[in-house]
């Protein structure tokens, strides 16, 4: 595992707010710091950025607005140091530039920069929502995570997040204006082809231009989302992100994985009241425990992926 | 929304090797997915479609949970490579169940492949209840679930385990009986069946 020096990008997007995404990112960051990885957390929900409170942290000086707006000249310039090994942070927060407001180039020069930065792990906290610029971080990481609580309206926007990352990286995909055509019309709930998930969109595909089908199949092959389950109140709860994979792998064509869940605890808002966080004030406690446990399986996971020695 | 095509295994997300306990944990998973307000499915599929995606499972569970007909199946659809293939469950306890994935995807299919590489299991002789009974628990099933497979009351097959011969019926319907059993637990049901009534004639003699 020391060998390990390939950087990657890890995202953790979910559609809904407010279902405790900064605060597993965070937790995140610590446990994988507290492995011995350097790690990067990078908070990209510009227009509602708060990773910073979830840290203890003032809101900093320097962000990634800044880097965006071309206000420093480096990334590293914007990179904060937390009282935590290993771990550093990039706020997102500022008052000026909604993450709607970014525009294209703006967003590729961006992603290159994160893309370079000299750490183990980049964690991307995405903010809630479909949008292209949310979407778009989490289609260049190596590792895309997607949280859900066992609610219903968690899990379909959880469902629309997906489908929008896929389309978006199949309209990438699609040689033809044509096949381009379907693909966003597929994005359309009310579209007229009576496509209603990325199967059915793939039957459609074959019947306009059979050659396309295998462009996108491949994309499809490689979209790999990796649930979490976050705010688990019983054993019932836990087993939902297996029913998550299935669904995903009958009714969708997409090849999910659960990564794991995190438990419900009063421990974790009982911290942030007083801007503690909850991994590092009670270590022990279930929520804490849950964290260590899928920072292991995702560091193990990825090892095993990617072919590294241990 | 699109429903699983393909055939029977398929439609069970499982592969054709599969043991008879791997087909019945894929069944009891699904069934538990298309269940009322389950929350993976409920935003996902309508009413129709669930009922639709239920009808389809049962249909296939209910070919492939029958070692004959699977058998018959099988063959049909150019599965079958080794006679006996359906029945074999000699490993299945020691595998991670399809619907529990471990932490960071370890991949269910892979794992399913080695399961179904041996026959089904011969107990020595004499095979008494006692001996069906430990074969049982030591996999980890039910009788409960051996009577929901196989539709043979769970009074019966209490009958059988505890060797009450004189409360059971007459041997035909014991043969059944216990070749129904041997197929849920992964035991040759022929052999079984034939040794088991060989031991209730040697004990109602020797009354």
């Amino acid at each position: 595992m020391t060998q390990a020096t390939r950087r990657q990008i890890w995202s953790l997007g979910g559609g809904k707010g407010g279902i405790g995404k900064s605060l597993l990112a965070a937790a995140l960051g610590y446990e994988l710091g507290r492995m011995g990885k350097r790690v990067i957390l990078v908070d990209a929900d510009l227009g509602g950025a708060n990773l910073h409170t979830c840290l203890g942290l003032s809101p900093p000086e320097k962000t990634l607005g800044d880097v965006i707006l071309r206000r420093v000249d480096r990334i590293e310039d914007v990179v904060i140091e937390t009282r935590f090994p290993g771990l550093r942070l990039i706020s997102g927060a500022s008052d000026f530039l909604g993450a709607a407001n970014i525009k294209h180039l703006q967003k590729v020069r961006v992603l290159s920069r994160i893309r370079s930065l000299d750490v183990d792990i980049v964690i991307l906290d995405l903010g809630a929502g479909t949008a292209f610029n949310i979407i778009d971080f989490f289609l260049i990481s190596d590792v895309g995570m997607l949280m859900v609580v066992p609610e219903p309206t968690s899990v379909e926007s959880g469902y629309r997040f997906l489908k929008a990352a896929l389309y978006r990286r199949l309209r990438a995909a699609a040689p033809t204006e044509a096949i381009r055509n379907i693909v966003e019309a597929a994005g359309d709930p009310k579209n007229g082809h009576g496509i209603r998930s990325p199967l059915d969109l793939l039957a459609s595909v074959s019947v306009e231009d059979p050659r396309a089908l295998e462009p996108l199949k491949r994309e499809m092959a490689h979209f790999h989302p990796h649930f979490v389950v976050n705010q688990v109140r019983s054993d019932e709860d836990a087993k939902v992100g297996n029913f998550l994979v299935t669904a995903c792998a009958r009714h969708m064509g997409i090849r999910a994985t659960y990564a794991g869940h995190v438990r419900q605890d009063d421990t974790v808002w009982q911290s942030l009241r007083q801007r503690r966080l909850f991994a590092v004030d009670a270590p022990q406690c279930p929520a804490a425990e849950d964290v260590r446990r899928l920072a292991r399986s995702l560091v193990g996971g990825e090892n095993l992926r990617l072919g590294w020695g241990s | 929304m699109a429903l699983p095509r393909g055939n029977h295994y398929a439609v069970l997300g499982v592969d054709p090797d599969a043991s008879a306990d791997q087909i019945e944990r894929a069944y009891r998973h699904l069934m538990e997915l298309y269940s009322e307000d389950a929350l993976a499915t409920y935003t996902l599929l309508s009413p129709e479609e669930v009922r639709q995606a239920c009808a389809q499972v049962r249909q296939a569970y209910g070919m492939l949970r029958d070692p004959v007909r699977r058998l018959e199946y099988d063959a049909r659809h150019g599965f079958i490579t080794r006679p006996g293939m359906a029945l074999d469950d000699s490993e299945s306890s020691s595998e991670s169940p399809p619907d529990t994935p471990g932490p960071a995807g370890a991949d269910a299919s892979t794992e399913g492949q080695k399961a179904a590489k041996e026959g089904p299991a011969v107990l020595p002789e004499p095979v008494t209840g006692a001996a069906l009974r430990r074969f049982r628990e030591e996999r980890g099933i039910s009788l409960r679930e051996v009577s929901d497979v196989s539709k043979v009351g769970l009074r019966y097959l209490e009958y059988i385990e505890n060797d009450r011969h004189a409360a059971l019926p007459a041997p035909v319907y014991i043969r059944g009986f216990v070749q129904e059993y041997s197929r849920v637990v992964g035991l040759d049901p022929r052999r079984t069946a034939e040794a088991y009534l060989a031991q209730v004639a040697t004990s109602s003699s020797d009354a």
